[in-house]
Parts: structure tokens; C-alpha cells; sequence
């Protein structure tokens, strides 16, 4: 268990004072606390300070707005904001249904979209979802500029991301969908050995978007629980262009399922076996194409 | 080394005040207080309860503004200036119980007890969450939870005696009673 102090902010002002004050100090950032206070306890480490995020009153920060090109989301956003939104619910059903997905009620109640990120777990349902819609990362730093970059390039790898020590994530950038796009099929697989919590053995967000003449003009899939970090599938995504959804063969599936399992590099461990995870990647990579024609 | 201790102890103490089941308090804690530790050590409100503290049990539910948390992973610091729901908050003033611990009474859903009051706390929450919505909605239609929205919402609450049957009965009755 490791004692630490915690710093509340209540401005961006008055954050970017609190960081430098940090200086090389041992700190860390908390939103809502869901991930840092059990890693916490499981280690110890000497002098830590936590600089609060939650009492930090800034409506971009903390909210969702419309823009032009597409959808602005604060990073202390919380999960269950997420699920209520309606807009999220019509455009992006893959991002609703990966954070009505994400542990309980009373998690999803505090856990934030930007603790989801940053934690930069493999198995990370909402990242997963944001990663398959091409989302980028609008990162504050303090002298108070930003920076924008691809959710894909944000993760490093297991718990590491782009960020220096100095950054907090600001917002997330979902770029609307296309013009000519009339229909979506967009959703969250999760394969668990519970349905809540987290305990993804593998999962799936895909974001499929198709023209009136339903042909497939943009594809999002992303991996979530197979490798080290969660993984946008581009060959597989751009293997569906042009198809039309509700007319595909059975070994087009298969064609698309090997696309997809490509990208897996799972391990083994107490929750599945790498075989297994591979097997049930490639069998709901191919349920994604099993669309009912109407 | 002086200086290091003065330090280590000047940083402690953080004043924080918010409603407990209703009335305003204030606290002097440790800014790293957790509001379960909160709840039971300082107030000795015994009834919320730490059965895992890694937020897996839902055993410490509390309401924060109406919306259910865990209170093992939530820091005290925080619940400044908020409105903290325990399940003593819930029994009326009268001492009689609240509807939602009447339904969980009337349809045995408590056996050892250590998951009730969270459970009872979740399902109000969910009656204020239909509240919201019914309010906030455009349209005349009353919406109200169906089986499979109260086992999606109680799904943080684990039980390990009653088989959740009961459970989602007594919310079932909890909340048609609007
Ligand atoms: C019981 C339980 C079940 C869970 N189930 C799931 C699940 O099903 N799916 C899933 O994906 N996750 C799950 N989680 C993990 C966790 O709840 C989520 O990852 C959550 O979104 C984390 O958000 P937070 O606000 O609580 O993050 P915090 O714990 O506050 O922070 C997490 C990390 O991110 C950093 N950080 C947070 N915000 C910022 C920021 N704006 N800028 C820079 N750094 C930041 C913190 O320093 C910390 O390192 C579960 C957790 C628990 C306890
Ligand atoms: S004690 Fe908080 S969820 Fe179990
Ligand atoms: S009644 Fe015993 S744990 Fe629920």
C-alpha cells in the first residue's frame, strides 16, 4: 500500500502551477481513481503525490461538445456520460456499447474516458472503441499548448503511453462520420469469462460505414486483449471496401477473419490460452460480416 | 531532516464538508482518506461495508448525489461539497424503513446481509436514475426498468447467499411502487 497526498486544482490555471511546483517530485494524475487506487495498493512507493484531476472546473474537460468536423470529449468525461449520450448512442453505437460494457454501474459512475486511455491497459473496452473510430488525443501541456495525435500511436505499450510526466490528456477528437455514409454498422464484442468487469478475454469494435448503394466506404475495426496494446486492423479495415455488407461469402469471411486475426499476438494466461483467444477472435471477426439481409 | 517532518505533517490535513444522509458535516482528514474509512471510522456509520475494497462487490455502495459509487475507491477529498447517501440515510426519520429495504424485507432478499445495504443503495439509485429520465423527457410514456435493466444495473452488487432472485424481485417491487 502506498501512502500518498493529493492536490486538488481547481482550475487549469492553477494545474499547470500545481505541475511545475511537482517538478521531479514522484507524481502521478487521478481522475477518477478506479485503476490508480488498486495499483496503488498493490505497491509501495515513497512520497507520492497525486494531482487531483476531479476538481478541476473546466466544461471542456469535463463534457461533451459538437464540432464542425466532429465530436470533442473531455477527458474526465465519465463512462456513464458516455452511455447517456445520444448522440454517441446514434453516430458511434461501438462507443456507447463498449462503455454500457465497461464494469458496473457504481464504476462506471466515477471511471473517466481519460483514465481508460491512460491506463493504456490491452484490454481497455472504450479505448478500444475510440481506437477503431480513429479518434485522436488532444494532449495539454503546461505551458499550456496542445498537441493532437492518433489514439493508435498514443499507446506504447502495456501502461505506457506518449504522454511525458508533465501532460494530462485534455479532450478526444471523434471525427464524424462520412457524408455519403447512410448506414453504420458499428458495435462492442466481448468475450469474458464474466460479462462485467474486466475480464475481456479478447474483444472487438468495429465501425462500419456503407453509401446508399450499400457499399462499404470506411471501416473501423480494432483488437482489444490480443497484443500488447489494442491494435487497429488496417489490412482487415481496408479489405472491406467496396464489398457490399449484406451480400458477403462465406469465404470472404473467412478471407476478412484471417485479416483480422493477423494482427493478435495474445499470450497465455489464467483467463484463456492463446490458442483459444485466436479461435474466438477469427469465429467473432467473421459474426461482425453476418449481417441479415432485409 | 527538521524541516522534512514539519513538512510530512503540515501536509496532511485537509478540511472537507459535505452532507451526510442530510445534515452538513466537516471532517479534518488526511488527504488520502478513503471515503469507506470516512464513512465508518470517523462517522461510525457502520452499515456500509468493505467486503473486497478493489470495487468488484459493490458491498460498499454509497450514493453521491443521488448516483450510486463504491466508497472503497473513491477519495474522501473528493465528496466535498457533495450530498453522501449511506444506508442509515435511507431509513426515515421515524425510524421506519425506506421502500426499497421494505421490498427487500417483504421478498427475502437479505440472508447473511453483507451485500444489503449496497444493494439497497444500488436500487434506489436506480429509482432516482428513472426519476431523472422521466423528468428530463420530452414525451408523456413513464419509462420504468424491466428485469433485464435491473440485473444490468445490479451488476457491481455481488451476493453470495441469495441467488439474486430475490434481489431483483424486491428492486422489481421497489420500483413499481412509484
Ligand atoms: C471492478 C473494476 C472493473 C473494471 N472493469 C473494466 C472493464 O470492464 N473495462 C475496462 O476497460 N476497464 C475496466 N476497469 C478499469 C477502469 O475502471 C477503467 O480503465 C477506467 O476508465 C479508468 O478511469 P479512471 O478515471 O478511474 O482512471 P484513474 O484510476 O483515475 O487513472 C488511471 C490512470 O490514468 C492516468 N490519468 C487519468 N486521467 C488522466 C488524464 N486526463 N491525463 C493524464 N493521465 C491521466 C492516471 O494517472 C492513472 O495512471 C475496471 C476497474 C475496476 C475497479
Ligand atoms: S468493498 Fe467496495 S466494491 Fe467491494
Ligand atoms: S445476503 Fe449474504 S452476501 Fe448477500
Amino acid at each position: 500500500m502506498t501512502d500518498f497526498e493529493i492536490i486538488s486544482p481547481a482550475t487549469i490555471k492553477e494545474l499547470f502551477i500545481v505541475i511545475k511546483k511537482c517538478g521531479k517530485d514522484n507524481f502521478r494524475f487521478g481522475a477518477g481513481y478506479t485503476d490508480l487506487l488498486n495499483e496503488l495498493r498493490k505497491k509501495t512507493e515513497p512520497e507520492l503525490k497525486i494531482i487531483n484531476l476531479a476538481q478541476v472546473k473546466d466544461s471542456q474537460f469535463t463534457g461533451i461538445k459538437t464540432g464542425i468536423r466532429g465530436l470533442w470529449i473531455g477527458a474526465m468525461t465519465t463512462i456513464q456520460q458516455l452511455v447517456s449520450n445520444q448522440i454517441i448512442n446514434r453516430e458511434f453505437p461501438v462507443l456507447h456499447q463498449s462503455a454500457s460494457s465497461l464494469a458496473s454501474t457504481q464504476v462506471r459512475n466515477v471511471a473517466t474516458i481519460g483514465g481508460n486511455i491512460c491506463t493504456a491497459s490491452p484490454s481497455g473496452d472504450v479505448s478500444c472503441a475510440l481506437v477503431s473510430l480513429n479518434a485522436s488525443c488532444e494532449i495539454l501541456r503546461v505551458d499550456g499548448r496542445t498537441r493532437m495525435i492518433s489514439i493508435q500511436d498514443f499507446f506504447l505499450g502495456p501502461r505506457k503511453t506518449l504522454l511525458n510526466r508533465d501532460e494530462v490528456l485534455y479532450r478526444i477528437f471523434i471525427p464524424q462520420n462520412k457524408p455519403t455514409s447512410v448506414s453504420v454498422h458499428s458495435g462492442f464484442i466481448k468475450v469474458g469469462t464474466r460479462q462485467s468487469m474486466e475480464c475481456s478475454v479478447v474483444s472487438l469494435a468495429f465501425h462500419i460505414q456503407s453509401d446508399k448503394k450499400s457499399k462499404i466506404i470506411k471501416a473501423g475495426l480494432a483488437i482489444g486483449a490480443a497484443s500488447p496494446t489494442i491494435r487497429f486492423t488496417e489490412s482487415a479495415c481496408n479489405f472491406l471496401i467496396d464489398k457490399t455488407l449484406k451480400n458477403i461469402s462465406e469465404s470472404i469471411k473467412d478471407e476478412f477473419a484471417e485479416n483480422v486475426v493477423v494482427y493478435a499476438s495474445p499470450i497465455s494466461d489464467l483467463r484463456a490460452s492463446a490458442w483459444y483467444r485466436k479461435e474466438v477472435l477469427y469465429n467473432i471477426s467473421k459474426s461482425v460480416l453476418e449481417v441479415n439481409p432485409s | 531532516m527538521m524541516k522534512g517532518n514539519r513538512n510530512r505533517k503540515e501536509k496532511q490535513l485537509v478540511r472537507i464538508s459535505f452532507s451526510l444522509n442530510g445534515q452538513k458535516v466537516e471532517a479534518e482528514i488526511k488527504s488520502s482518506t478513503i471515503l469507506l474509512d470516512l464513512i465508518r471510522d470517523v462517522f461510525s456509520l457502520k452499515g456500509t461495508k468493505g467486503a473486497c475494497r478493489e470495487g468488484e462487490c459493490g458491498s460498499c455502495t454509497v450514493l453521491l448525489n443521488d448516483v450510486p459509487v463504491n466508497s472503497c475507491l473513491f477519495p474522501a477529498i473528493n465528496a466535498n461539497g457533495k450530498n453522501i447517501t449511506t444506508i442509515e440515510g435511507l431509513t426515515k426519520s421515524d425510524g421506519s424503513l425506506d421502500e426499497v429495504q421494505e421490498a427487500i424485507v417483504q421478498n427475502g432478499a437479505s440472508q447473511c446481509g453483507f451485500c444489503t445495504s449496497g444493494v439497497a443503495l444500488a436500487i434506489k439509485g436506480l429509482k432516482y436514475h428513472y426519476k431523472k429520465l422521466n423528468n428530463s423527457k420530452k414525451i408523456n410514456a413513464v419509462l420504468t426498468p424491466n428485469r433485464k435493466d435491473i440485473k444490468k444495473w445490479l451488476e457491481g452488487n455481488l451476493c453470495r447467499c441469495t441467488g439474486y432472485v430475490k434481489i431483483i424481485d424486491a428492486a422489481e417491487k421497489a420500483l413499481i411502487n412509484e
